[in-house]
């Protein structure tokens, strides 16, 4: 096998798969990036077993073949390289030299016989999606990720739900960590065909290479087949198993026609929740939230360093609601919120906090209180 | 303080005919001495020696079963009796611990006096002699202590301590073992003062970390602190088993009695528990260890029981068991904040559950008695002491 490639088209692809060729697998080969070249082509592949990337790029190729190399190393070798043009050949007995005139580089190649086989997809109904709104609300959905060995599928995927029939045509991601909860919607766009289709589970740490795979522009096309949801843009395709089981019933928990919805100004409140969290340690994480007739009083009381307290002027006129919360996942929620201001709904310190933007509806966050 | 043959003594003290006698504790446990009478140290029998080794040099040897409940409970009152000197008491085991009586001479009058009052007071209210050790620091009144025994009161002033270092014996120094032994001999190292002649390089090249500590101990500096009990870092329990055994249903017996003794002492001090390890030793005495951590703390019993349980069944069996260990970590008290969860969760209910009849179980203890209700399982194995 021999090949040329571009420098900028392989050290672009490459640095997109550090994420699945660096984790660790059952398999050893799964740190190498497998080359296939054929006419005048690379097709590229990696995998964590979860998760797999295909992709082509323009090579002018001399001998097709196929080889399996530390994705890792032939990623700080391209990004080093002084010249444009990188010659790639398999000598004998998997060694490949990775050369131009001056420079010269002779590695050990593992046996491509061992990478493990890939999905393969031909007639996938796809749909087209925005770039930057799917990047955005994936990026938003796994911000809340679990703790600890939690091995729970609700927990370690992200819900995904095309919700055809209802105005305007949206695809949904749900997210949780057993505390807190977050819903997105993603209103599409009239010209997308989104077929209707069951709810799937998608592992988080799956999303997480997709927000690295999709740009900020254009359009993506998303689908589902089997047991993979698929995400392809013009040359590359991302494949990620979904996980099986039981999503909670989120609907009771975020629409609600109870309790106390409160307008407020979201970078004042930011602050104050940030000032109020100084105090907070990781063994020491609640502050109490005290909602008065006119008036949000939080108060972080740590028994190892001393305590804070910050009022707050707010438009709330019911009975007293005493709750506390871990000030830093109420901070992360607020980010989640792009309106100036936020509505926050609060029943009691049994049930969970909602906030949303007091215009945009898209993004809602639920917030467990903590038990003191 | 270390008291003088304690558990050989405690026997002496409670049945007036062992008095002068040449005299074991020990004999359940894997047939070795756990402590021997002075009377019975003159024939050169001392703790972990096998019985039978033991009577080959004693023929006249009396063999006392240990009675561990005794001796917790005279324990728990010579501790008492140091708190009533310094705050600062440091137990290291049943019958040895650190009183930090800096700054106590107004009080209790000079490092001699002191020293006199403890043993004193130890001797008047538990009719047990004690050995005191006092110096500038902890590794020396330590070696202080084991001076001059039984009965001994030996003070290193920090004028003394340069010469009292230069003549002491190498191998009396804590952490130095046969095999260190064996290396510094061969270095020409006797005393722990010779270790000055040596360059700490070359120390570290030829002991490692450890030579540090020695350079640091024969310069007079050790600055570990006496540390109160009170800060609890970690609960455990552990047994070394009769016989090595590789049988999973007798671990498991052992872990379900150390799950719940672990889980009695978290309620106790009113604390909960993110980590549970399992401590394993194998017959050729290498440890291994392993953990589980959860989201939210625990402390039921039965919720350590199964995680530990889980932990053995995982681990390969392949060499019998010599020690089996339960222990919890990352202690969080009882009154800290807990997050609560979103949805209703089958397991957090059974472990409150099982917290509710733990809690259940200590009121009963506590009214009649501990063992007045045990598990099943254990009642079976009559693993659980109560012959008492």
């Amino acid at each position: 096998m021999k090949f040329t490639i571009k420098k900028g088209d392989l050290v672009d692809v490459l640095s997109k798969v550090q994420g699945l060729t660096g984790r660790r697998s059952s398999l050893a080969i799964t740190e190498c990036i497998r080359m296939h070249a054929s006419d005048r082509q690379v097709h590229l592949t990696a995998t964590d077993l979860e998760t797999c990337f295909e992709g082509s790029l323009d090579a002018s190729v001399e001998m097709p073949g196929t080889i399996a190399i530390s994705a890792r190393k032939l990623y700080e070798i391209a990004r080093e390289f002084p010249s444009s043009d990188i010659l790639i050949d398999e000598t004998e007995n998997r060694w490949i030299n990775i050369s131009d005139q001056k420079v010269h580089y002779h590695l050990m190649g593992m046996n491509t016989e061992d990478f493990p086989e890939t999905p393969t997809f031909e007639e996938v109904a796809l749909f087209e999606l925005p770039s930057a709104d799917l990047k955005k609300m994936i990026e938003k959905s796994i911000m809340i990720s679990g703790v600890g060995e939690d091995k729970k599928p609700h927990i370690n995927g992200v819900l995904f739900e095309r919700l055809t029939d209802q105005e305007p045509r949206r695809v949904r991601m749900v997210s949780t960590d057993g505390s807190r909860l977050s819903k997105y919607d993603l209103f599409c766009p009239d010209e997308a065909q989104v077929p209707a289709g069951p709810s799937v589970l998608i592992p988080k740490k799956g999303l997480h290479e997709v927000s690295k795979f999709i740009g900020g522009s254009g359009t993506v096309r998303v689908g589902i087949q089997e047991s993979y949801f698929i995400i392809k843009n013009d040359a590359d395709t991302l494949a990620i198993r979904m996980l099986e089981g039981q999503y909670p019933q989120y609907g009771e928990i975020i629409f609600r026609e109870d309790g106390h919805a409160i307008r407020m100004e979201k970078e004042p409140f930011h602050n104050m929740l940030k000032r109020m969290s100084i105090l907070c340690t990781d063994s020491y994480r609640a502050a109490i939230f005290t909602f008065d007739d006119g008036v949000l009083a939080i108060n972080a009381t740590n028994p190892d360093i001393g305590e804070s307290r910050e009022d707050m002027i707010i438009d709330y006129s019911g009975e007293k609601i005493e709750a506390a919360f871990n000030p830093k996942f109420f901070m992360e929620a607020l980010n989640g919120v792009e309106d100036e201001f936020l509505v926050l709904n609060i029943v009691s310190d049994k049930k969970p906090c909602l906030i949303d933007g007091s215009e945009d509806k898209s993004y809602v966050s639920a917030l467990m209180p903590m038990r003191v | 303080m270390d008291m003088d043959a304690f558990f050989a003594s405690v026997e002496q003290l409670d049945d007036p005919a062992l008095r002068g006698r040449c005299l074991v504790v020990g004999g359940s446990h894997r047939g070795v001495v756990a402590a021997a009478s002075y009377e019975a140290r003159k024939y050169g029998i001392h703790s972990a020696m096998p019985i039978f080794q033991a009577r080959l040099k004693c023929p006249h040897l009396v063999i006392v079963a240990p009675r561990r409940r005794r001796y917790a409970e005279l324990s728990g009152r010579i501790m008492d009796i140091l708190r009533t000197f310094s705050p600062l008491v440091e137990p290291i085991s049943i019958d040895e611990a650190y009183v930090d009586i800096s700054g106590c001479q107004r009080l209790h009058g000079t490092a001699h006096e002191t020293g006199l009052a403890v043993k004193t007071r130890i001797r008047e209210q538990t009719g047990l002699t004690s050995s005191v050790g006092i110096a500038p620091n902890k590794f020396l009144a330590k070696i202080a202590s084991d001076f001059n025994k039984p009965d001994g009161l030996t003070i290193v002033t920090p004028e003394q301590m340069p010469l009292f270092i230069e003549t002491l014996a190498i191998e009396k120094v804590p952490g130095v073992g046969a095999q260190t032994r064996q290396r510094l001999t061969g270095m020409g190292i006797q005393t722990l003062g010779q270790i000055l002649q040596w360059p700490e390089q070359q120390l570290v090249r030829k002991l490692g970390k450890f030579g540090y500590r020695l350079m640091a101990l024969a310069q007079g500096r050790d600055n570990t602190p006496v540390v109160c009990e009170s800060e609890a870092k970690s609960v455990s329990s552990e047994t070394t088993l009769e016989q090595d055994t590789a049988d999973h249903a007798v671990l498991a017996v052992c872990l379900l009695a150390q799950s719940e003794t672990v889980a009695r002492q978290l309620r106790a001090q009113h604390l909960r528990a993110r980590t549970i390890t399992l401590k394993l030793k194998t017959t050729d005495f290498v440890q291994h260890t392993r953990s589980h951590s959860w989201p939210q703390p625990i402390q039921s019993s039965d919720t350590i029981y199964q995680a530990t349980l889980r932990l053995l069944t995982a681990f390969a069996l392949t060499q019998p068991i010599r020690l089996i260990g339960v222990g919890a970590g990352n202690l969080i008290p009882e009154n800290m904040p807990v997050q609560q969860a979103l949805f209703a969760d089958e397991q957090v209910r059974h472990r409150q559950q099982w917290e509710q009849l733990d809690r259940a179980l200590d009121a009963i203890s506590e009214r009649y008695g501990r063992g007045s209700v045990v598990r099943g399982t254990l009642a079976e194995t009559g693993r659980n002491d109560k012959k008492q």
